[in-house]
């Protein structure tokens, strides 16, 4: 799932400043999942920036929808005309969701209210961590199921550096050594071979670094 | 051979080689490259040149290898993968190829976040072994990593790479040695080793896998330069393995530098014995001036000489060498050029002298003249005087003496000016003309002149007269008519002259005073008029402060300073005046607040204010009349008389009067950049500002009153508790003891502490006597108190005989009083404190925390060396006197027991402690509950230092960290002592001023 969190207040009402009448648009896909940007995020940012502004002098007029998905068009059919009753659009849901809305309803102005951070599990209430980097070349059938590419803080791929103390990452003692994890499982597969092989310099392209990316499955065009 | 160079060559013949290292500067300084080198030229065969190591900004391994190359020694660029991608990387190689670097070590590389810009983004296109394949592949295959030929001139390299034996997993590391071997590494350099054994070890399964045949492996090793280095890296560098022998043999030496090498050789000699190490790579980071020494003592030396050696680029010596031989040519030239130069200068420094002696004739030749025209005034002068004297002798009869003393005066002046003109003319152009002979300024021209009137006045009273005509305007002939006037007017001219030279003299004061005394004989003198302003003027530059500071002189009313109208200015000083009164009659110097009143009144007739303050002053009561602020008039250059510094003066000695005081401004509290101002106390008393109730509806007096106890002995003895009445109530009852404040210390480095309170004391964590000495010579500690935390069985469970030792040397390295706090375990703090009362049974230190369980051990020893306690109960009315009482049954007196009632910080249960601790007040004062009446400690910093609020860290919605962990603890602590508390333990010394600047502004 894509996790995001909600941006710090004050850069959202600095970006509302000179906002009479908002809308407050969450999602109901991955953001209200990892509690960014559902129903009940939508509720308590409209309430926050309405005192924000009554606090600072200025009242403003919000209203609050959240909306199945941000990422579909048929879900965003309604706003390309109801939003045109507001001064901007504020969307809840991640980065896809407000560019999908200024690709679709070009007469609408929209800002972001969540920063989009990474595509990541939920290990806790309130606990989200990165398992996938979306790097478009997966190699997790070599490296036990856990990715190097999302998970070292190089992107190794050839086993961990010298900086791999205990299992724990140099960079961060509460970060774990994720190929100290590939190695013990690797290892206890019996599939220790793929740790002597020389895993070739990768190909980024996949990754984005080859433009922005596209799929297309020409059974389902219409 | 691969890439034919030295180190190659060295490793292929056999010989233990040895590698060194250069860090290149974070600037663009050649010359600490070069230097750098030359140290380690001679004594290694290679050495690896950095590549922004730990990420941060340097000169890049490249440029800098070009350098050390130049001056003969042989690089090992370092490349690594977090800064360019396979584009960048293959074009440096081409360049470092082309420029004669040989040897190349591929590295993954730090990650940013360690450096100086962990903002960065880290490229890591590939890691090392990919690099090693991608550099091998240019090599061996003539291919770039795309797959596209290399058509000539091919990178060569002898390749390495880094190996940590440390790192985890162990097993992995020989095999990780392994795929970079088959990835194209021909040597490697290991981590720094000083865990010999573990890397023993390693070098076992090195060779089980048949590492040793393929690859030269060099052991790192580096000379520890002291015991923070070794600590330093043993805590914060990932993978580096610094054992405790290493720090045990750094501690105990004498010169840590040379103990530092000496580990280094020790180190070198074990690893050699190790089969399979070809060589040792020895990095002496920032002290390469170390490696000969080490190389020698390790009998490494000399180093085989560099066979085949060819620098492509010139080195520096040979650039020396032709720069030099230009130089000659040129110097010779310019030689030649500066005869010649030299022969001129002669010839015009003859016509010079030979001008000279001409001007100083001139010279001379003009002073005489001056003298001259002096003398020739002089007489002039004095035959003006006679005839002046004469025709009013002559015409004094005739009854128009007015008339006869304006004509007399036009007559004198007319003789004079055109008898003296021509005197004054000449002095004029003699002067002028020095001027020009001597090249002077208008400045020094005008001192001169004045030098020659006032050397004249001074030497001979007839002298004045040459130019007492020409500055003094007053008519001649008053002379005639008074003859005193004539001396009187002498010596005015000779007081100005003085006044005048000792301005010069920048006697601006001394000046003054002539000018005044010429003014008082001769109040119209111009000359003396002007002097005064002009010293006057000059008296300000020199001491602006001076007069600025001085004291209010409350009679009559001062001048009107600028900028205020002279009414805003009369209303002003009355206020002043009945505020002046007012400190008078709190100091209890009727007279002189009698005296401010009535001058207030004479200015101001009806001003209630004064008159109130007079009757009070009358009857001779000493109680304040409220003073009023002054009106905001904008004032300037009169600030510093404002009555506030006057009232700050209030000496701090009078502390019992200041209670009753008027609004006291004592100068802030420092402590080493902690400063708290002091807080404006309040004017009036409850019963004065509850004018209009009775007393005895807000007064409740109590029965009771609570023990004191006191803590340390001799000078710095602090005693506690003492009170008659509920904190801070002073309206009703006495306190006669502030409350208190200890820092809190700990035996042994804190684990948890946030960094905004750790850096006031990091300096000193290892070390509890000095840690203590901190607290008490930077921050004005009155009392200590030491929590034995390293002995708790739960955590480091360091033996009690060793924290009493520590205990021990700080009960004996400070005099104010300490208080040892256990670590809360009953059985490990019996076994402790008893220990410690065993080293220094007769020190009157205070004991704690005595529990229910361990009480009666304690209590006993306690009551042998008649020691203070801290009895610790759980938070509950019952509890604590229960305590208390079990104490007193053993034979302790309640004066050696201090109260611990079990707080909480702020936000963690504050008002369940400010509750129990007021019922037990309440209980000790109105109910006379004997066995409560005693003083509470509270040891509220390691309560509130360990809350979530003040390990946050500092963003835009909590604030700043510091601030808000400093404000929870003062306001703990203030919640506490409105509670009760007497004795505060706390910890960040900010927080703690700002209690104690409370507790003064209160008390």
């Amino acid at each position: 799932m894509i996790i995001a969190e909600q941006k710090p207040l004050d850069e959202i009402l600095e970006m509302i400043s000179g906002v009479e009448r908002l809308l407050v648009l969450g999602c109901r896909g991955c953001v209200a999942v990892c509690s960014a940007g559902g129903d009940k995020e939508v509720g308590a940012l409209a309430s926050a920036l309405r005192l924000g502004r009554k606090k600072a002098g200025k009242p403003i007029e919000i209203d609050e929808e959240t909306y199945v998905r941000q990422c579909d068009p048929e879900y965003l059919e309604p706003l390309e005309e109801d939003g045109k009753r507001y001064d901007a659009v504020l969307s809840m849901a991640c980065g896809v969701g407000v560019n999908f809305i200024a690709d679709r309803c070009p007469g609408i102005n929209v800002l972001p209210a969540l920063n989009t951070t990474f595509y990541g599990a939920n290990l806790s209430s309130g606990e989200w961590a990165e398992m996938c980097a979306g790097c478009g070349a997966c190699v997790l059938h070599l490296t036990g199921g856990l990715c190097p590419v999302a998970r070292c803080a190089k992107s190794l791929s050839n086993g961990p550096c010298g900086g791999s103390v205990g299992g724990r990452c140099e960079i961060n003692k509460d970060v774990p050594c994720i190929w100290h994890q590939i190695c013990e499982k690797l290892t206890s597969r019996k599939q220790h071979q793929l740790l002597r092989e020389i895993v070739p310099i990768r190909d980024w392209r996949p990754s984005g670094h080859g433009g922005p990316r596209r799929r297309i499955r020409e059974d389902l065009l219409p | 051979m691969i890439s034919g160079s030295n180190l190659e060559q060295v490793l292929i013949s056999g010989e233990f080689a040895v590698t060194g290292e250069l860090g290149p500067p974070q600037n663009g300084n050649f010359d600490v490259v070069r230097d750098k080198a030359r140290i380690l030229r001679g004594h290694v065969d290679a050495v690896n040149i950095t590549d922004c190591q730990t990420a941060i900004v340097r000169m890049s391994s490249l440029a800098a290898g070009l350098i050390v190359l130049a001056e003969g020694v042989e690089p090992v660029m370092q490349m690594t993968c977090r800064d360019r991608n396979r584009i960048g990387i293959q074009s440096d190689i081409l360049g470092a190829s082309a420029l004669g670097i040989k040897n190349l070590l591929c590295l993954t590389g730090d990650h940013q976040k360690f450096g100086n810009h962990p903002q960065a983004k880290g490229v890591f296109d590939m890691d090392s072994i990919q690099l090693l394949d991608m550099v091998k592949a240019m090599r061996d295959d003539k291919k770039f990593q795309c797959g596209d030929e290399i058509k000539s001139h091919e990178p060569r390299f002898f390749l390495g790479a880094a190996a940590n034996p440390f790192a985890d997993p162990f097993k992995y590391r020989p095999i990780r040695v392994a795929k970079k071997v088959k990835a194209g590494a021909s040597f490697i350099q290991t981590q720094i080793i000083y865990n010999v054994e573990k890397f023993a070890r390693f070098m076992e399964i090195v060779r089980d896998l048949g590492l040793n045949e393929k690859v030269y492996i060099l052991a790192g090793v580096t000379p520890p330069k002291s015991v923070g280095m070794a600590r330093y890296m043993k805590k914060f560098v990932p993978g580096l393995d610094v054992t405790d022998e290493v720090i045990e043999r750094l501690k105990g030496a004498k010169d840590p530098k040379e103990e530092g090498i000496s580990i280094c050789v020790d180190i070198i000699k074990q690893v050699r014995e190790i089969p399979g190490v070809a060589g040792v790579h020895i990095m002496a980071i920032e002290w390469e001036q170390a490696v000969p020494e080490i190389v020698s003592l390790a009998g490494l030396s000399p180093r085989p000489m560099p066979k085949t050696f060819e620098p492509r680029l010139r080195s520096s010596e040979a650039i020396d060498l032709i720069v030099s031989k230009a130089m000659k040519d040129a110097k010779a030239e310019a030689e030649k050029a500066l005869e010649q130069a030299k022969a001129e200068a002669q010839a015009s420094r003859d016509l010079v002298l030979k001008e000279k002696g001409k001007i100083s004739s001139e010279v001379s030749n003009l002073k005489r003249r001056v003298e001259e025209a002096k003398a020739i005034a002089v007489r002039k002068e004095s035959e003006i005087g006679r005839l002046t004297r004469e025709l009013a002798k002559n015409r004094a009869g005739q009854g128009h003496v007015r008339t006869v003393r304006r004509s007399a005066s036009g007559d004198a002046g007319k003789t004079l000016s055109s008898h003296d003109s021509s005197a004054l003319i000449s002095l004029r152009s003699g002067l002028e003309a020095l001027r020009k002979g001597l090249g002077i300024n208008e400045d020094q021209l005008e001192a001169l002149k004045r030098l020659f009137e006032a050397e004249s006045l001074l030497s001979s009273g007839a002298d004045e007269r040459v130019t007492a005509p020409f500055d003094r305007s007053p008519a001649p002939g008053e002379r005639l008519e008074k003859p005193e006037a004539e001396s009187r007017h002498r010596e005015v001219v000779s007081l100005a002259a003085k006044g005048n030279v000792l301005l010069h003299k920048n006697d601006a004061a001394g000046a003054i005073d002539a000018f005044e005394r010429a003014l008082a004989i001769e109040p119209e003198d111009k000359k003396a008029r002007e002097g005064l302003k002009k010293a006057k003027e000059a008296f300000e530059i020199a001491e602006p402060s001076e007069e600025a500071a001085g004291p209010v002189v409350p009679e009559g009313i001062p001048p009107c300073p600028e900028g205020l109208s002279p009414e805003d200015w009369q209303r002003k000083w009355v206020i002043r005046l009945v505020a002046t009164g007012n400190v008078h009659l709190h100091k209890g110097e009727v007279d002189k607040a009698l005296n401010a009143f009535k001058l207030a009144l004479e200015l101001q007739p009806d001003d209630k204010r004064a008159k109130t303050g007079l009757l009070k002053a009358d009857s001779g009561e000493a109680a304040p009349v409220p003073a009023p602020a002054e009106p905001e008039v904008p004032e300037r250059a009169e600030v510093p008389s404002a009555p506030g510094p006057e009232i700050a003066k209030v000496p701090e000695g009078v502390k019992t009067e200041a209670k009753k005081g008027p609004p006291v401004t004592v100068a802030p509290t420092v402590t080493e950049g902690i400063s708290v101002p002091e807080l404006p106390k309040e004017t009036r008393t409850l019963f004065e500002r509850a004018d209009s109730i009775q007393e005895n509806l807000f007064t409740e007096s109590c029965t009771g009153a609570i023990r004191e106890v006191c803590l340390g002995e001799g000078e710095k003895a602090v005693t506690l508790g003492g009170a008659s009445t509920l904190p801070f109530h002073i309206f009703e009852g006495d306190m006669p003891r502030a409350p208190q404040v200890a820092f809190g210390i700990l035996d042994s480095e804190p684990e948890d502490w946030p960094d905004v309170l750790s850096r006031y004391y990091s300096d000193v964590f290892s070390d509890p006597v000095a840690w203590a000495r901190k607290c008490i010579d930077h921050y004005g500690a009155k009392a200590i108190c030491l929590s034995l935390v390293s002995t708790d069985p739960n955590g480091m469970n360091r033996p009690s005989s060793e924290a009493a030792g520590k205990a021990r040397s700080v009960i004996e390295g400070i005099d104010v009083p300490l208080i040892l706090w256990g670590c809360g375990n009953a059985e490990k703090d019996t076994e402790t404190l008893r220990e410690v009362t065993g080293l220094v049974g007769n020190r009157k230190v205070c004991m704690g925390p005595l529990s229910d369980a361990n009480y009666r051990s304690l209590g006993a020893t306690a009551m042998a060396f008649h020691l203070p306690v801290v009895a610790s109960s759980p938070i509950d009315v019952n509890l604590a006197k229960q305590l208390n009482i079990l104490l007193e049954n053993l034979g302790l007196s309640l004066d050696q027991i201090l109260m611990d009632p079990s707080i909480g910080a702020i936000g963690y249960g504050i008002e369940y402690s400010y509750s129990v601790m007021e019922r037990i007040r309440l209980a000790a004062l109105t109910q006379q509950d004997e066995k409560l009446q005693v003083p509470f400690i509270c040891n509220l910093g390691r309560e509130v230092w360990k809350t979530k609020e003040c390990r946050l860290p500092s963003d835009a919605h909590m604030g700043d960290q510091e601030r808000r962990g400093v404000l929870m603890e003062a306001i703990t602590a203030s919640t506490l002592l409105l509670a009760g508390g007497e004795l505060m333990v706390m910890t960040h010394p900010k927080a703690i001023a700002l209690t104690e600047a409370l507790i003064k502004g209160m008390v």
